[in-house]
């Protein structure tokens, strides 16, 4: 069970600091039929460990004892800007693909949301529920995701390596980005696709120029390839976007695993 | 004449032209015109090549109106640490002034090279159609243009008769790549007027770590049908596809062709294509190097490089697995320049690789080649000059690459000619950077990024400060220095008393007091660029040694203890040097703040123009 992880949220807590790989190895599956219901009555503000957050990853600064080879703190420090000094170039070309796929349960199209921009569970979420606000609707008094039409709570799941359904937030939050959270799919409801690392790249992408206007908000990449953009989101996510993607060829994989409906619907 | 220099006249200009000729060195050239007028005239005639520093040291049009017949200019923007986002966005750097000084004054000019400048694609534009002759175009770390501008360029480039201006009119062939050459070059004679418009010869199109925006998809088509005089195209920063059909013909009617080196984009089998076409290449940038494993791709791929001859130089190899890699080995032996700092292959496979590279001078690599695969090059590269080893994981978010002090302490002792260094650890030892500096007393450029800031010698737990001090007593050559690790004001009065040599230092995290900075500049007499980031450096070092601001390029301070009151008072005393107080934070005018403001960065240059006048909101010139 999924629930295992949870458990342990207050372990992982402190092991961000001493962090353990291991621990927080996800592998336990879970029986499919079960999956959908557990996460829909699960509330999510008890699955993400909200102290976490609090954590403030700004705390990791340069008056701790520097660590010399082992680099394991150094997962949950700050980020100080301009250093180490490479530069934007390299780093760009470098970064891991971070990019997700999200999907929500009865929306015609998905989005995709780049993790490393986000500083945390809370922040996605919010971005997440920005992306998707025309179809959800925030239920605010306990924070919720609703929906309107038939008033079904929300919850973020992903699908982890072993092809498991977790809820986002066992797993701090800088740990996720080194372990195999990586190359995974975040979704609000069940219905997400998995997609492999291989085909997480950058989605957002100009690369044949064909920026439609922002008044039909798609953005349509090689062959076909469709994905979705905000006002205002493609500009200033579009060039970490950019630089985070590897190349078109590997754009192609990402249509062979969109849901066939999906590509309907946005062609239409 | 003037009085007392009679003996300039004793030879004509154009003897003493001649003679100026075999000054390479901008600095010589500078010396002869301080001679006398005579010279300075003679000089500023027939200088051909400009190398400008600073965009900001001298306006264009007094630099163009100053040297009227250049050839060749190469133009700085923006300070160094703007690769690593720590100068606004909007600071400046804009080349516009500059292209448009120079389209006006020197209509004949061959070669432009801007780096850290912003470029737009208007600017590219102009440039595609003042300059009747040019050649080289190379942009570096530049940002501001799009594929569209690049198309610009491309479609004013020609192959073909040019026109002498003065009545009569030649056809001269530049060069032509098919036959009825005589018929062509009379239908040019019988097409011509007085309006021709500028044709161009470009040989080299370098685009080195540009950010383009890709908005012109097939800008490679734009190179006309008659263009055949390329020699050296360089596109590794492009994000998109380029065309490869369209790319096959530009290579294959451009002979000449030695310099290739295509972006990542393009996938395995179309690159075997390409490269199949241009045997005679010299520099070869790859693009992605992974791909399903496929037998025939495989020898494809074999055979096509075994038909390099003459290869030298390799780069590109992003993504590399080891699938393909055993396939270009037989290029190894020939290569003298290898950059891998793209590639994420592992160590064993590197090792197999890089090993078999005898010849090798220049090596750029991942530190995933790991203290193993350095201790190979040590074995392998005697001819080794410069090193380069760049972090796979800057934030330390995957386990840790076993790349310690031992490698670079190998290759000190194993490569003698080594005198470039470039080198991103996690730890270090004085002992390790003692034994480098005696192994290496010839080290001209020693950068060493210990990723921790204030990491001591994890050894002994002391400063990293008898370490540097080695390495600046040692290498009596030493140009450019980078330090990291923990270190007091001790090393700095080692730099400030042993780096004679030094013209470019850069510090961050380090010193404990403004000590630290005083001995920099009270020393280091051909320091020309400091940049200094994070470290308790005060009022007090720069306003006693601001008159060696004005023998210096630069001078970059961030996150130190510099008060706005010292910036007026310095500025107020060197009228010659620009002080920018940069401060992205507040909106109010400088002018209401106090002299005890902490100033957040602070861009202090020489200049001859006087302050800027397209500062942005965030930058204030005191």
């Amino acid at each position: 069970m999924s629930t295992t992880e949870t458990g342990n949220s207050s372990t992982t807590e402190s092991a961000v600091s001493g962090l353990d790989y291991e621990e927080t190895q996800l592998t336990l599956a879970a029986s499919g039929a079960s999956r959908s219901e557990l996460e829909r009555k699960r509330g999510f503000s008890e699955g993400v460990d909200l102290s976490l957050e609090t954590k403030d990853f700004l705390s990791g600064s340069s008056d701790e004892a520097p660590i010399s080879g082992a680099g394991e703190p150094s997962a949950a420090k700050a980020q100080v800007v301009g250093w180490p000094p490479v530069r934007s170039f390299r780093r760009n070309v470098l970064k891991s693909c971070t990019y997700v796929k999200v999907a929500v349960d009865g929306t015609p199209y998905l989005r995709k949301v780049d993790l490393e921009a986000h500083a945390g569970y809370q922040q996605l979420l919010t971005a997440l529920e920005e992306m998707f606000s025309c179809f959800t609707a925030r239920n605010y008094p306990n924070e919720r995701l609703v929906d309107p039409v038939n008033g079904t709570e929300y919850v973020p799941t992903y699908e982890d390596k072993d092809g498991d359904w977790m809820l986002i937030g066992d797993v701090p939050w800088k740990v996720r980005s080194s372990s195999n959270f990586t190359g995974n799919i975040k979704g609000f409801g069940s219905h997400v696709e998995a997609i492999n690392k291989e085909e997480l790249e950058g989605a957002i992408s100009t690369i044949h120029g064909k920026h439609h206007s922002t008044e039909n908000n798609l953005v349509e990449c090689c062959d076909g390839c469709l994905s979705l953009h905000a006002n205002g989101f493609v500009d200033e996510k579009l060039r970490s976007c950019r630089f985070s993607s590897k190349n078109t060829h590997r754009l192609h994989h990402c249509k062979v695993n969109w849901d066939p409906q999906h590509l309907q619907t946005m062609q239409s | 004449m003037v009085r007392g220099f009679g003996w300039a006249a004793a030879f004509p200009d154009e003897v003493w032209e001649h003679v100026f000729s075999f000054l390479a060195a901008d600095a010589d050239r500078n010396a002869v015109a301080l001679v006398c007028r005579a010279w300075h005239r003679i000089e500023r005639r027939s200088r051909r090549r400009v190398f400008v520093g600073n965009c900001y040291a001298v306006a264009p049009a007094a630099a163009v109106r100053r040297f009227p017949e250049v050839r060749a200019a190469a133009i700085k923007g923006k300070p160094h640490f703007a690769d690593f986002n720590l100068v606004p966005t909007d600071w400046g750097g804009g080349a516009e002034a500059w292209v448009e000084a120079m389209a006006e004054g020197w209509p004949h000019l061959e070669e432009l090279r801007l780096k850290r400048m912003v470029v737009s694609d208007d600017c590219l534009e102009l440039i595609a159609r003042s300059f009747k002759n040019f050649g080289v175009l190379s942009l570096v770390s530049c940002d501001g243009f799009s594929t569209a501008g690049l198309a610009a360029i491309a479609a004013n480039c020609r192959s073909s008769p040019v026109h002498t201006s003065v009545g009569l009119e030649v056809a001269i062939l530049v060069s032509v790549a098919s036959e009825g050459v005589n018929e062509l070059s009379l239908v040019y004679l019988l097409l011509s007027s007085a309006d021709i418009p500028y044709l161009r010869n470009l040989r080299e199109l370098d685009l080195h770590e540009n950010e383009v925006e890709d908005n012109c998809l097939n800008w490679i088509s734009h190179f006309p049908e008659s263009f055949t005089s390329l020699v050296s195209l360089n596109i590794a920063c492009l994000e998109g596809d380029v065309n490869t059909s369209v790319l096959e013909c530009l290579i294959s009617r451009c002979p000449n062709l030695k310099t290739l080196r295509l972006n990542h984009a393009m996938p395995l089998e179309k690159l075997v294509s390409l490269l199949q076409r241009a045997p005679q290449l010299v520099d070869v940038g790859t693009s992605k190097f992974s791909a399903d494993h496929h037998p025939e791709l495989f020898s494809k791929l074999e055979s096509t490089f075994a038909g390099f001859k003459h290869l030298k130089s390799l780069s590109g190899i992003w993504e590399a697995g080891p699938t393909y890699l055993p396939a270009i080995y037989s290029v190894c032996e020939s290569l003298t320049s290898l950059n891998l700092c793209y590639a994420t292959i592992q160590s064993p496979e590197l090792l197999k690789f890089v090993s078999r590279c005898k010849n090798l001078q220049r090596l750029w690599v991942m530190d995933l080649i790991e203290d193993n695969g350095l201790i190979a090059v040590a074995a392998s590269c005697k001819l080794l000059q410069e090193l380069r080893v760049f972090p796979s994981d800057p934030y330390g978010v995957a386990p840790p690459i076993s790349l310690t002090e031992h490698g670079l302490v190998a290759i000190s002792a194993g490569c003698l000619m080594l005198h470039s260094v470039l080198y991103f650890c996690r730890q270090m030892t004085n002992a390790a950077l003692l034994t480098i500096a005696n192994n290496r007393p010839n080290l001209t450029c020693f950068r060493l990024c210990i990723i921790e800031p204030h990491t001591p010698d994890y050894i002994s737990q002391e400063p990293l400060d008898a370490g540097f001090s080695a390495i600046v007593e040692s290498c009596k050559d030493l140009r450019r220095l980078s330090l990291s690790g923990l270190l007091t004001d001790r090393v700095f009065k080692s730099i400030g008393a042993s780096a004679n040599r030094l013209e470019m230092l850069s510090v961050a995290f380090a010193g404990d007091s403004d000590a630290g900075l005083h001995y920099i500049l009270s020393g280091c007499k051909n320091l020309r660029k400091l940049e200094i980031r994070d470290c308790p450096f005060g009022d007090k070092a720069l306003l006693d040694n601001a008159s060696k601001l004005e023998t210096m390029r630069s001078l970059w301070m961030s996150s130190c203890s510099v008060t706005l009151g010292a910036c007026r008072q310095l500025a107020l005393k060197m009228p010659r040097l620009n002080v920018e107080v940069i401060d992205e934070r507040r909106g109010r005018p400088l002018e209401s703040w106090p002299d005890d403001f902490p100033v957040e960065k602070l861009y202090i240059y020489r200049t001859v123009a006087g302050p800027r006048s397209d500062t942005p909101p965030c930058v204030w010139t005191v």
